[in-house]
């Protein structure tokens, strides 16, 4: 039988038992629909999550220990020399030392021409972290982040997330105004006062009043600190006579599968490893991978089980109509024709059902965003949709439960190629 | 055209084994109509189902056109079957999710080289308005009469232009007048060139037919 019959047949069969192909491919579609709306759910909240807790695959954040003999004997300090250690273990490419600021740093008027925005009489307490050029190079686009020396402009790098927390959660609860969307903060100027502490008692004797440019904003950069250049934070520990080495160094591996290697290096050396924001992103991975798993799996249950509902009701349909298969083999259909004829019906199931699926999962998905959208309150890094549809996912929608209502359709298949004309036409 | 030779057939119940044809000998030449005439039971349909190679169990030689079918593969044999043999059964047989013309274009489309389906469709129109059933074409076997679905029956076994209609009690289920008709489309096939071979107990179709077989205990006299 050529292709073209096999269609006509299979669809004239379909067309035939109306009410029994449309149940069959409700069973593939709502399983379809599952796996769809499931596995678009756990990318869209994995990418949220990852957006979220933008942790370098290949960062790794070495800390002093936190307890240790050696470090009261001397031992296990973060200078330079522990820095040059550190960036000859092997897969490291490169160490970037940071040191926290210990000269308290504070803005206690706003930025020229956002008077209206800063709330009277507040002065902002700022962290401030040095850090190396090489560590935030990729985020400057090319401006040099380097200390300008006694009264120049600070050049600064922030945290993409604070601008997130800011919009999200400190505008709204300080009444602030909110960023305008497009709007750059890259090239605003502060005016600072180095060695003003809000803490009484914590200040410094000799208050230098400067500025901060921010030229930039990376996610290498700790959420609630302002990065300067590493040494801007020497010259400020040496003019305010502060000692002290690094806070902490950076390793940036090679390759990812380098860090847990690294990592044991690292700790052997003497030092801990500071898990912070890669444990948060790996814990939220984690749940998200799990639940997501989770869903899928029930997912692919839900096709098993309208494969077994297509194959269930296939067979009954291959039981009833035996007498037409045999005409159909009495007409010059051949066993085999007559299998492949079972299968191309269940195989239509599966892709209108898949198709259909697929549309379903795609519409519960607008309506649940929308129904997000309306119920739950602004936070931060909320995604504008909580669903990812990449290009393949329609078609791994489409073709598994194709390949159920193939599979559900095999032994019907099978009972309707054995099927004997002369016995079953007496 | 169709050639028996010597064929035995028999039934198994249980350990017993149940001889329906002994040693059957017949011979059908194109333009002629045979008819087998024997009382129910008597294995005439097993006969047909032999000659139409929908039976393949049997000990002997049976031929059509000139092919021996127990050297055929199953492909060749449905090919045999959808280009040279047409079938007429009793309860007419036709699938009744189809229509009239959708009957009648089956043995178009099981066709390994079909032609394209338009094509299909005109002459399955063709064989409905040969047999006056142009008007029903759309319609479903359940709206039909007995005597209209043997019509579109015929039409279906005449469509693929066969050498050879078996029919099997063809007007067993029709009244007498409609029955009639019927018979006079088979002469005037056969009077086509076409071999038809009917199986029947009665005795008015067995007149419309050059030769009259009948079939008793298992064998042809």
């Amino acid at each position: 039988m050529s292709a073209r019959g096999l269609v006509w047949i299979a669809r004239a069969r379909l067309r035939a038992d109306r009410r029994g192909a449309l149940l069959d491919a409700a069973a593939a579609c709502v399983g379809g629909a599952a796996l769809v709306l499931f596995l678009a759910l756990g990318l869209g909240v994995s990418g949220a999550a990852r957006r979220m807790f933008p942790a370098d695959a290949r960062l790794v954040e070495v800390i002093p220990p936190l307890v240790s003999l050696r470090g009261v004997l001397g031992g296990e300090k973060l200078d330079d020399r522990a820095v040059g250690r550190l960036a000859a273990i092997p897969g490291v490419s490169a160490a970037w030392p940071m040191l926290m600021l210990k000269v308290p740093v504070a803005a206690p008027q706003a930025p020229p021409g956002l008077a209206q925005s800063w709330p009277p009489g507040m002065t902002l307490q700022i962290p401030v972290l040095g850090v190396p050029q090489a560590m935030v190079a990729d985020d400057v686009g090319g401006v040099r982040f380097e200390d300008p020396g006694p009264g120049g402009t600070i050049p600064v790098v922030l945290s993409r997330r604070l601008l997130e927390v800011y919009e999200k959660t400190i505008a709204p609860a300080w009444n602030l105004p909110r960023i305008p969307p497009g709007v750059s903060l890259v090239g605003l100027e502060m005016p600072v006062q180095i060695g003003l502490s809000i803490v009484p008692g914590k200040g410094e004797p000799e208050v230098t009043p400067a500025r901060v440019r921010l030229i930039g904003l990376s996610d290498r950069v700790p959420m609630y600190v302002m990065a300067v250049p590493l040494g801007t934070a020497r010259r400020l520990h040496a003019e305010y006579g502060k000692e002290g080495t690094y806070t902490k160094v950076a390793l940036l591996a090679s390759r990812p599968d380098d860090v847990p290697a690294v990592a044991a290096a690292v700790r052997r050396m003497g030092f801990d490893v500071d898990e912070g924001d890669r444990a948060a992103a790996e814990r939220v991975g984690a749940v998200v991978a799990v639940t997501a798993g989770a869903l899928v799996f029930l997912s692919v249950v839900m096709c098993v089980l309208a494969a077994l509902a297509i194959a269930r009701s296939l067979s009954a349909s291959v039981a009833g109509r035996a007498r037409e298969i045999a005409i159909l083999q009495a007409l010059g259909a051949t066993p085999s024709d007559v299998r492949r004829v079972v299968l191309l019906e269940g195989g239509m199931i599966g892709l209108s059902g898949g198709v259909a699926g697929t549309f379903l999962a795609l519409l519960i998905s607008l309506a649940l965003d929308a129904a997000a959208f309306s119920l739950l309150p602004d936070f931060p890094f909320r995604p504008e949709t909580f669903f990812a549809f990449p290009p393949w996912l329609p078609f791994l929608g489409t073709a598994v439960p194709v390949l159920a209502a193939l599979a559900g359709a095999l032994a019907p298949a099978a009972a309707a190629a054995r099927v004997e004309p002369a016995r079953t036409l007496s | 055209m169709i050639s028996l030779s010597g064929v035995e057939k028999s039934f198994k119940d249980g350990a017993r084994e149940i001889p329906v044809l002994r040693g059957v000998d017949l011979c059908v030449e194109e333009g002629e109509m045979a008819a087998i005439l024997g009382p129910s039971g008597s294995g005439k349909s097993t006969l047909l189902h032999v000659a139409g190679g929908l039976d393949r169990d049997y000990r002997g030689e049976v031929s059509v056109a000139g092919k021996l079918l127990d050297r055929l593969g199953a492909r060749e044999l449905a090919r045999l079957r959808n280009e040279t043999i047409g079938f007429v059964f009793q309860s007419f047989n036709l699938l009744p999710g189809l229509s009239a013309l959708e009957n009648v274009m089956l043995p178009g489309m099981l066709r390994l080289d079909s032609e394209p389906p338009g094509a299909i469709r005109v002459r399955a129109m063709e064989a409905l308005e040969r047999v006056g059933l142009l008007p029903k074409a759309a319609a479903r076997p359940a709206r039909l009469s007995g005597g209209e679905r043997q019509r579109v029956a015929i039409a279906r076994a005449l469509f693929a232009r066969p050498r050879v209609l078996l029919a099997d009690e063809p007007t067993g289920n029709l009244d007498a007048s409609t029955g009639d008709e019927i018979t006079r489309l088979f002469s005037e096939v056969a009077s086509g060139g076409m071999a038809v071979l009917v199986v029947t107990h009665e005795e008015r179709v067995s007149r419309a037919a050059g030769r009259v077989l009948y079939l008793r205990e298992g064998r042809l006299s």
